[in-house]
């Protein structure tokens, strides 16, 4: 038999009205009342469908502002979704924010009441289990003194003191384990990792891949309010990890691209096997093909340069056509073709951009810079960037002597 | 959201409950004192300026002392007027439990509304004990009728409540209405002077304030022990649970839509 899932998405969507004028306030709340009309808005999500069963656990990632955290609150019942279905067959204990449900005046122990009452115990259910909320923040005395004056680390392990006492059927967390010092993260995740075994499941949102990757089965990114990726954990925290690096990368070269006409520049370029077929992927230690057009405002050969950098932009290699005395070979009026071929190329498994520049004749300017990407292929347990050559030899006699010398 | 369904929530609106009446005189040396000073206070400053001042004289007074016939009726008006500017804040001042943990919107306007009422029937009490105590001739008998009359009372508080917090969400600008609004509606209603001095003219409008009604009444309860029932009592008692049950409908129907709006 199938186990109903806890938590079904279908097609959720959630728009947020933007209103600014007096009129359009009077409208809106004409139609929220009588369900009709349209309201101008904007979309802080679309479309996601989701499903979560028992014991299982799902990571949340995505950039600052993607709608992770409205997602959170529309499965908490929190926000009211703008369309689509939601199901939710459990209790639901949620850590949506630092501090939510406590009142700043208040000690410890009177927020404890709060924050349970809130996700729905009773008095003596509280006071049975107010011994282990206590012990498990371990605050020591500042239990009695009032919130306002606590870190906010103290905050969380008072909130999350109270989830874990509740032990409900879904816990939903939005990254609030980042606020607590290292024996305290250790510690909640080591419950974590017990409420799992025991069949509880999770809903955790985070920065950090480390937890996703070690708590979360599986992952869902969450791109501009859509759902970008979902799958394992490990596959989807790479993917947004390169993505990352990616975006860094660009932020960083779009300063220096100038690109005005009668400069030396790479018009185009691309990448080939031996065989000449354009490729953007390829087999490591195959043969890699960089060709390319440019353009020369005076009828010169241009010097061209080529790099392989990793996809963060940590540079691998470079080197430039002066350095072979290669000239590029004139393809039409003011237009010079090139092509540099690597044997046996020893980029391991993984994604790297070739980058290329167009310099002036004397190789003292440097113009512009193209880029596109490879990925390489291949299996290997071989770790970083590159294979270097090498072989492994046996031991010689004399390396006994040497490790006498070392002792005496 | 039918009431019963509010029922799993009683621990949490009895926690909202004392948080409120908790928390407002937190901090405070003297504590609930402060809850009954400000009614003392205007109940001081009407009795020198209509006794000792205006010299007022009308026939209800009937033997009592004007501070009895304004006494009977300010506890239960300001019940009413600060339970009501209490209650329509309450969603925005309570912004953050809304944000964050999903519960019943409206436990936060029945908790203000009812804390209030709370503290102000208490003092009520209190100072009928003192005024009976000091030898005022009152009708203590009726006051099962005049809890019952509050009781109305704080359903339609509580309606009203309702409505006004809802729309403070959405328009931010019933926060500023409530002070005028409040201050003609006192005026509106028979406190300071009785009902009978206003000519009929005006009569025939200020019969549409429910608040007339529950003055008079509750005065002519404990001044004068008319218990008498009669069909104006039940056309109220409806109108209140009318008021009560608009409110919510108000209220839930944008509450899924606070949180946009906060």
């Amino acid at each position: 038999m199938q186990p109903a899932p806890l938590i079904r998405l279908c097609q959720i969507g959630k728009d947020y009205p933007s209103v600014s004028t007096s009129g359009n306030r009077l409208r809106m709340i004409a139609s929220l009342l009588f369900r009709r009309g349209e309201i101008p808005h904007f979309c802080a999500l679309q479309g996601v469908s989701l499903e979560l069963k028992a014991g299982e656990s799902l990571g949340l990632i995505g950039e600052n502002g993607a709608g992770k955290s409205t997602l959170l609150k529309i499965i908490a019942g929190v926000v009211k979704p703008s369309t689509g279905q939601i199901e939710v067959n459990g209790r639901i204990g949620a850590l949506l924010e630092l501090g939510s449900g406590f009142h700043p005046e208040y000690s410890g122990l009177e927020n404890i009441h709060l924050a349970a009452a809130l996700m729905g115990m009773s008095h003596s259910e509280i006071d049975r289990k107010l011994e282990d909320i206590v012990q498990f923040a371990d605050i020591g005395s500042h239990i009695h003194e009032p919130i306002k004056h606590y870190s906010s680390g103290m905050v969380v392990r008072l909130g999350f003191a109270v989830a874990t006492a509740m032990r409900p059927d879904i816990l939903i967390t939005d990254e609030v384990l980042a606020v607590g010092d290292e024996s305290f993260q250790k510690k909640c995740i080591r419950w974590i990792e017990g409420y799992l075994a025991q069949g509880g499941t999770l809903l955790l949102c985070s920065h950090s891949m480390y937890h996703i990757q070690t708590l979360c089965q599986k992952a869902v990114w969450i791109h501009g309010g859509r759902m970008h990726m979902y799958g394992n954990s490990f596959d989807v925290t790479r993917e947004y990890l390169t993505y990352h690096e990616e975006k860094n990368c660009k932020a960083e070269h779009q300063e220096h691209r100038v690109h005005p006409e009668g400069i030396y520049q790479i018009r185009s370029l691309w990448l080939e096997d031996d065989a000449g077929t354009e490729i953007a992927e390829l087999e490591m230690g195959g043969v890699l093909r960089i060709c390319g057009v440019a353009h020369s405002p005076d009828e010169r050969p241009p010097v061209i340069l080529f790099g392989v950098a990793r996809v963060d932009g940590t540079s691998i290699y470079g080197t430039h056509s002066n350095e072979t005395a290669y000239v590029p070979g004139r393809i039409a009026p003011a237009t010079y073709g090139f092509c540099v071929r690597l044997p046996r190329l020893p980029l391991l498994p993984g994604k790297y951009t070739i980058r290329a520049h167009a310099m002036d004749p004397e190789g003292l300017r440097l113009f512009d810079t193209v880029n596109t990407t490879l990925r390489v292929t291949g299996q290997t347990r071989d770790y970083s960037l590159c294979r270097l050559e090498h072989e492994w030899l046996p031991a010689r006699p004399d390396f006994a002597e040497r490790e006498r010398g070392v002792q005496e | 959201m039918a009431i019963r369904k509010l029922w799993p929530y009683r621990w949490l609106l009895l926690n909202f409950l004392s948080r409120e009446i908790k928390g407002r005189y937190i901090g405070s040396v003297s504590g609930a004192f402060w809850a009954l000073l400000h009614p003392l206070a205007l109940l001081a400053v009407y009795a020198l300026v209509f006794t000792v001042i205006f010299r007022v004289k009308f026939p209800e007074l009937a033997g009592h002392s004007f501070i009895l016939f304004v006494a009977v009726a300010l506890w239960p008006w300001l019940s009413f007027q600060e339970g009501a500017q209490r209650g329509a804040l309450a969603v925005q001042n309570g912004s953050g439990l809304v944000k964050k943990v999903a519960f019943p919107h409206e436990l936060l306007v029945h908790a203000s509304v009812l804390s209030t009422y709370v503290v102000h029937v208490g003092g009520f009490l209190l100072v009928l004990a003192v005024l009976a105590l000091s030898g005022s001739d009152l009708h203590l008998l009726s006051l099962p009728l005049v809890l019952l009359l509050l009781c109305m009372q704080f359903l339609f508080t509580s309606g009203l409540s309702l409505i006004l917090a809802a729309l403070q969400v959405l328009l931010k600008d019933v926060e500023h209405l409530l002070a005028p609004l409040f201050m003609i509606w006192f005026y509106a209603t028979p406190v300071l002077y009785p009902a009978s001095l206003v000519p009929p003219q005006i009569q025939q409008v200020m019969a549409w304030n429910p608040f007339s009604y529950f003055i008079s009444r509750i005065r002519d309860l404990l001044m004068t022990g008319n218990s008498q029932i009669g069909w104006q009592d039940a056309v109220m008692l409806a109108a209140c649970l009318a008021v009560f049950t608009a409110g919510r409908w108000f209220f839930n129907r944008l509450s899924p839509y606070f949180e946009d709006f906060l």
